[in-house]
């Protein structure tokens, strides 16, 4: 034969073989199919990424079904919910009205299922200055509102009377993407300052009046630890991998509780009930919980009322607010409170197959 | 005979007669016709499929804030707040005075790499040259970002801005306060990125350059220089505005490495090269997987419609400039197209 015969036959046998492999692989990529239900395809919160990627290799141990997980950031989750590209969403932010409205498809709602429990933590670099800086919550909506501007301020030296402060600026840092870190931090700061609350307003992205923006968390942590004078927030994980200075925020009772897993449970000790949206917020406790720390916050995994994957979905969501939770610690989360979970089993139950 | 040499008139001078071709050969016409056919095709059905779902996307809210939001300056999409809305201006500032500066470093020096590789460089180190340029076009856009960030952020704050600031700071181009990242770093990483292309498009230009007049030039007396100015750069012009132009395609599209080091502001116009602010390509890469209500993702979607149809009036402009530039010589010397 010649070799432009032989040429000519092998194209036609590669294309062929791979229009197979696309048309053969389709189902078990696609998150929304009704394809194999041996995969989980998940998409979301940055903040549990760190809990699912530990969850991942155990529940296919257990279960042989393998979870994949995108960490794109809480609005990023709830877009994927919305448009069902995924099976389940993770988002910090609980979905508003709106967003209810917009994720239900011909009459088939999503439901919220709050499964970990972290905390938001303000880090900063600032040379000369040690770790655990004493800050409260009004100082701290004014140096994101861009009122306070160098560390050296009177209000910064007055909580902190035995450090020297240089009179760097400060440079504050936040998500330029949509994350639930900044839902945390601004529902927060949101509780602290009325003028947050009108101007700058609680949500996943919002308009930050001052500091510069970084991508990710990641983002976050190499711009706070190259940049002398700036202050951050993020989740107590990513803090503890990146070896950075944290802030201690004072909460009502007045004290300055270390981030971590006993003061993050003191602070979901302070939920009476779980209200019929699963929407929980913890921010800012009150002074009746002395030790909590104050920017705690619930994570949630968000899933359609009707699942084609709902036996192998609903398995995986039982298993992560039981077994999965004795995960957590290790990486600084707090498991769910008992009434939490009590929530979530029947929510649970709800999601049906279709 | 004449035919051997001569390019035939039409492609039925070539068929001869099927017998002197095979099965293949015969049907290798009519396929490579239709795939021709198919491959532009479906080129211009991707390009109109996706300005017309932009478009559509952007629907939302065009209808709402109509043309009043390219010169909004607003963009807060945190519901609920006093300023939630959206728009362009910002943006669109950001995008002209990145792009703007980065050619304006870029263009002379690609034109003096390619000088050096075509007339300067001993004939040994050109090829390694050359090499080496192009491999910076190689770099990932997102690793660039990351060393903008990282390594390149720290010294502008550091070192650059404040010396800069410190000859030049009564202009009103370097004065403010310098956070490393920003506008001018993001100026430096999108003249790394756009510098390749111009200088190998422009390289290409000048090696079409005919000897003839080169050697008849230095013949005559001229300098390096002079022939350089008089022969080599009036020749090659339309060339070298269409690898700017090349080049501002890059700048203008650029998103991942500039949202990674520009700051993530909506500062307002402000002539200073060290505040922060934002370009219309990464706004949209870091806002749109997170966008959170369908007015923002619409918002966003007219911003995608507004960096196109700049992308499609900065390729019609460099057309006609190409078209007017290009020098006339006589056929004898060869023309460039």
């Amino acid at each position: 034969m010649s070799m432009r015969k032989i040429g000519a036959l092998a194209s036609a046998a590669a294309l062929a073989l791979g229009a197979a492999a696309c048309g053969s692989s389709k189902s078990s990529t696609s998150g929304g199919s009704t394809g194999s239900s041996k995969t989980l395809v998940g998409a979301g919160s940055t903040l549990v990424a760190p809990l699912v990627s530990v969850w991942q290799p155990e529940y296919l141990k257990e279960s042989g079904v393998s979870v994949a997980y995108s960490a794109i950031g809480s609005g990023g989750g709830i877009a994927q919910i919305t448009a069902r590209t995924v099976d389940f969403g993770a988002s910090d932010a609980p979905l508003t009205e709106d967003q209810f409205k917009e994720a239900t498809k011909e009459g088939v709602g999503v439901v919220q299922i709050p499964w970990a429990l972290g905390s938001v933590v303000a880090v900063y670099h600032v040379e000369g200055v040690p770790t655990h800086l004493k800050l409260t919550g009004p100082v701290l909506s004014e140096i994101y509102l861009g009122k306070i501007t160098t560390w050296n301020d009177p209000k910064i030296a007055a909580l902190n009377p035995g450090t020297t402060l240089p009179s760097t600026k400060i440079t504050p840092v936040y998500r330029s993407d949509g994350s639930g870190d900044t839902y945390a931090f601004t529902d927060y700061l949101s509780k602290i300052s009325p003028e947050w609350k009108s101007n700058v307003g609680n949500a996943t992205q919002v308009k930050f009046p001052a500091g510069v923006g970084a991508k990710g968390s990641s983002g976050i942590s190499a711009a706070v630890t190259s940049t002398n004078g700036s202050i951050g927030y993020l989740t107590l994980a990513y803090v503890l991998q990146g070896k950075l200075d944290d802030a201690l925020v004072q909460n009502a009772a007045g004290k300055y509780p270390v981030p971590g897993p006993a003061s993050i449970e003191a602070a979901s000790k302070t939920l009476k009930e779980v209200p019929s949206n699963n929407m929980i917020s913890i921010v800012n406790p009150p002074a009746t919980a002395p030790d909590a720390y104050p920017i705690s916050t619930f994570t949630y995994a968000l899933v359609p009322e009707k699942a084609p994957k709902a036996s192998t979905l609903k398995a995986f969501l039982k298993w992560a607010i039981t077994t999965g939770q004795k995960y957590g610690p290790k990486l600084d989360f707090v498991p769910i409170p008992a009434a939490v979970r009590a929530a979530d089993e029947a929510t649970i139950e709800k999601v049906e197959e279709g | 005979m004449s035919s051997q040499s001569a390019t035939p008139a039409s492609p039925s001078a070539l068929r001869l007669s099927s017998a002197h071709h095979s099965f293949a050969d015969r049907l290798g016409d009519p396929a490579l016709r239709a795939l021709a056919w198919l491959a532009s095709g479906v080129a211009i059905v991707i390009l109109g499929a996706l300005a017309y779902k932009v478009f559509a996307l952007a629907g939302e809210s065009f209808s709402r804030y109509g043309l009043g939001f390219i010169t909004s300056e607003n963009w807060n999409p945190s519901q609920g707040t006093n300023g939630y809305g959206f728009g362009a201006a910002d943006f669109l500032f950001g995008t002209a005075v990145t792009s703007f500066f980065a050619l304006l470093i870029a263009a002379p020096v690609s034109i003096a790499i390619a000088l050096f590789l075509t007339e300067l460089a001993p004939r040994r180190i050109r090829r390694p040259v050359a090499t080496l340029v192009e491999l910076l076009a190689a770099i990932p856009s997102v690793v660039l970002g990351l060393w903008g960030l990282i390594v390149l952020a720290p010294m502008m704050r550091g070192t650059i801005e404040p010396a800069l600031q410190s000859v030049f700071g009564w202009l009103p181009l370097f004065s403010g306060t310098e956070t490393g990242l920003g506008m001018i770093t993001a100026i430096v990483i999108l003249t790394i990125m756009t510098v390749p292309i111009v200088s190998a498009v422009t390289r290409e230009v000048f090696a079409t350059v005919p000897t003839e007049l080169k050697e008849g030039a230095l013949a005559m007396g001229a300098t390096r220089w002079e022939m350089v100015r008089m022969v080599m750069l009036p020749y090659a012009r339309s060339g070298m505005v269409g690898a700017v132009i090349l080049g501002l395609g890059r700048a203008l599209g650029e998103a991942i490495a500039v949202t990674m080091v520009i700051g993530h502001t909506v500062n307002g116009l402000h002539p200073s090269l060290f505040a922060t602010g934002d370009t219309l390509a990464s706004r949209i890469a870091s806002e749109y997987q997170g966008a959170a209500t369908s007015l923002q993702i619409s918002s966003l979607a007219y911003l995608a419609a507004i960096l196109l149809v700049l992308a499609l009036i900065a390729n019609v402009v460099a057309r006609l400039i190409v078209r007017r530039t290009t020098v006339r010589l006589p056929v004898g010397l060869g023309a460039p197209n």
